[in-house]
């Protein structure tokens, strides 16, 4: 049995803390998929507590043989396209400029990693259902099968839309370039 | 990616986007909270039995007679396999956004010439290097008489920040002008406000 | 001249207009190949550093905002031999400026922008730039932010700088005022006056039309003079 099922056992048979380390487990690359999904912290944390929270509540129907990544990630998916659904206009894909300001790293450090918004802000230019496709495939790095069992769409579509997540990234660049 | 979609700027932006999230301290504590808050799930018939045969159908270290193994058989068909996918609301749907239009600002337009004079004696060359040269730093040489360089450029009205650069190494700042803040390399360029209702 | 001379009869044009058409339909591919040939510094930088500053760059113009200063700003950095990294982050900070410069003072030109920028860079908290929100006609505040940005670089408080000149804005000073400050207070630092103290010597003189007296003397060696020719 992996460690993912017996956590959800132990779950099962009354244990909360066991629920705790699942999160552990999964939070930081969910947050990461929600938040290039979504493209803001707010609305990925929203996403995230209401993925969690269905899991917990559908816990007694998770399968063994599901792989437990590939079922949350399932309803993370469907939890970020609703909190998306929900959002009625742009969001600023950074906060607190003031704070930036005023806690900038040391510059001979140059950029960090956290310093990501002109990424986010180019994921955030496609559409939708392409930028999903393109975050499955290349940076959650799952193959067009396991995309397929968690989106319910299929897999030439879902090759379909990474293909154009790439041709649009391209395409913006060439104007970036020129301009 | 495959070769169709093979590109240096779209790998990097799949490199930049797998770098960890930050997200807020408290987020896991709030999330953990909820959960707490919760019923506690209770294993159903169902996922038992669903279990139970995940279990029973793994490889094990069993040998049975060949009577006892075609009586297990037909009570595995005999069970009827479950599979409960959770279904979920799929109310997403897909926000086209276009990116805001971008406003430009137009300058005035106007020449005023200025001159610019260094103090550097044992100087052998001084460049002048600014935003109104785009910083190149060997368009805009300065004459020397005595211990003093000098050159006259044309600079549109406006705000503009320069430095002065010494036998092509050293960059000072002038000594006389408003500083503005550093620089973000190290060093501190000199301000020079012309036409704007600036005197000196 | 000739040729074009014969041509033009043919076609019915002045000689020197077929001419200059000529010169220039030679030229053109030239022109054009020298632009072309000429890559940009920025894209001659490491390529993360190329794509993240290219990025910044379209998203300033995205937004409405100079997005030519960020490219100077990476010449500046390049020019000044710093590493690709170092360029992004002062491109990053320098595009953080503007965009709270822009929050804090609504629309405003480039050069005022660039100005509040700088204020906001050099440590001025971005809430004290909403007393410039008003427009006044005839009124610039490009000189007032240079003189606030300049005190805090060369080391004044800067809560005494922002108060100060936020006080002097107020009560109407001119730009006049503003450089004469910078002028006295610079003066004091370089006779080794502490700045703070040096710029509340120099307030404390300036009378209530918020008008700092011009220092005695010359202006010191090498203070540029404007003139057009």
């Amino acid at each position: 049995m992996s460690d993912d099922a017996a956590d959800v056992q132990r779950v099962l048979a009354g244990d909360v803390d066991a629920y705790a380390a699942l999160v552990d487990r999964y939070y930081d690359r969910c947050a990461r998929f929600a938040v290039r999904m979504l493209g803001n912290r707010d609305d990925a944390e929203d996403a995230l507590q209401a993925t969690f929270i269905r899991a917990y509540r559908a816990l007694n129907r998770y399968q063994e043989r599901d792989r437990f990544s590939a079922w949350l990630y399932r309803i993370l998916v469907n939890q970020c396209r609703s909190v998306a659904a929900r959002r009625t206009h742009r969001e600023r894909v950074f906060v607190r400029e003031e704070a930036l300001l005023a806690n900038a790293p040391d510059r001979s450090q140059g950029w960090a990693g956290e310093d990501e918004e002109f990424v986010q802000r180019v994921l955030n230019e496609l559409d939708p259902l392409l930028r999903e496709a393109f975050l499955l495939k290349y940076i959650e790095e799952m193959s067009y099968e396991e995309m397929s069992a968690l989106t319910g769409v299929g897999v030439s579509a879902l090759k379909m839309r990474a293909k154009r997540a790439c041709d649009r990234l391209r395409e913006r660049w060439e104007k970036i370039k020129n301009d | 990616m495959t070769d169709s979609e093979h590109s240096s700027y779209v790998e990097w932006i799949a490199r930049e986007a797998r770098r960890p999230v930050v997200m807020d301290a408290g987020a896991r504590d709030r999330l953990m909270a909820a959960v707490r808050a919760e019923p506690v799930p209770h294993r159903s018939f169902v996922s038992r039995v669903g279990n139970a045969f995940q279990r029973f159908a793994e490889p094990r270290s069993l040998t049975l007679s060949p009577a006892r193994s075609t009586l297990l058989a037909a009570g595995l068909v005999g069970i009827g396999v479950f599979a409960g996918a959770v279904m979920t609301n799929r109310d997403g749907r897909p926000t086209a956004g276009q990116p805001p239009v971008a406003a430009v600002s137009k300058l005035p337009v106007s020449d005023t010439f200025v001159k610019f004079s260094f103090v550097a004696p044992s100087a052998k060359h001084v460049t002048l290097v600014g935003d109104f040269n785009d910083w190149d730093v060997s368009s805009t040489p300065m004459t020397r008489s005595g211990s003093v360089w000098t050159v006259v450029v044309p600079m549109t009205a406006g705000r503009h920040q320069y430095s002065y650069v010494v036998d092509g190494k050293s960059w000072s700042s002038d000594p006389n002008a408003p500083s503005a803040p550093d620089d973000g390399f190290g060093h501190t360029n000199s301000v020079k406000i012309v036409g704007r209702g600036s005197t000196s | 001249m000739t040729f074009a001379r014969g041509l033009a009869s043919r076609v019915g044009f002045r000689a020197t207009t077929v001419a200059a058409a000529l010169a220039l339909a030679v030229a053109a591919p030239t022109l054009l190949r020298a632009q072309s040939a000429e890559p940009d510094r920025i894209a001659k930088l490491d390529v993360g550093s190329s794509y993240a500053i290219s990025l910044l760059i379209d998203s300033a113009n995205t937004e409405g905002l100079p997005g030519r200063m960020l490219r100077l700003k990476a010449y500046e950095g390049i020019a000044k031999k710093a590493d690709g990294r170092q360029i992004v982050a002062a491109v990053r900070r320098e595009l953080i400026a503007l965009r709270v410069a822009r929050a804090q003072l609504g629309d405003v030109d480039d050069d005022e922008l660039a100005a509040a920028a700088a204020v906001v860079e050099a440590g001025a908290k971005p809430a004290q730039l909403t007393v410039f929100r008003a427009r006044i006609k005839n009124r610039s505040d490009l000189q007032a932010f240079t003189t606030w940005a300049s005190l805090m670089a060369r080391g004044v408080p800067t809560e005494d700088a922002s108060s100060a000149i936020s006080k002097l804005w107020q009560d109407g000073a001119d730009d006049a005022t503003f450089v004469s400050l910078w002028n006295n207070v610079q003066s004091d630092i370089l006779r080794g006056l502490n700045p703070g103290t040096a710029l509340q010597n120099r307030i404390r003189e300036a009378p209530s039309s918020g008008r700092v007296p011009p220092s005695k003397g010359q202006p010191p060696e090498g203070q540029e003079r404007e003139g057009s020719e």
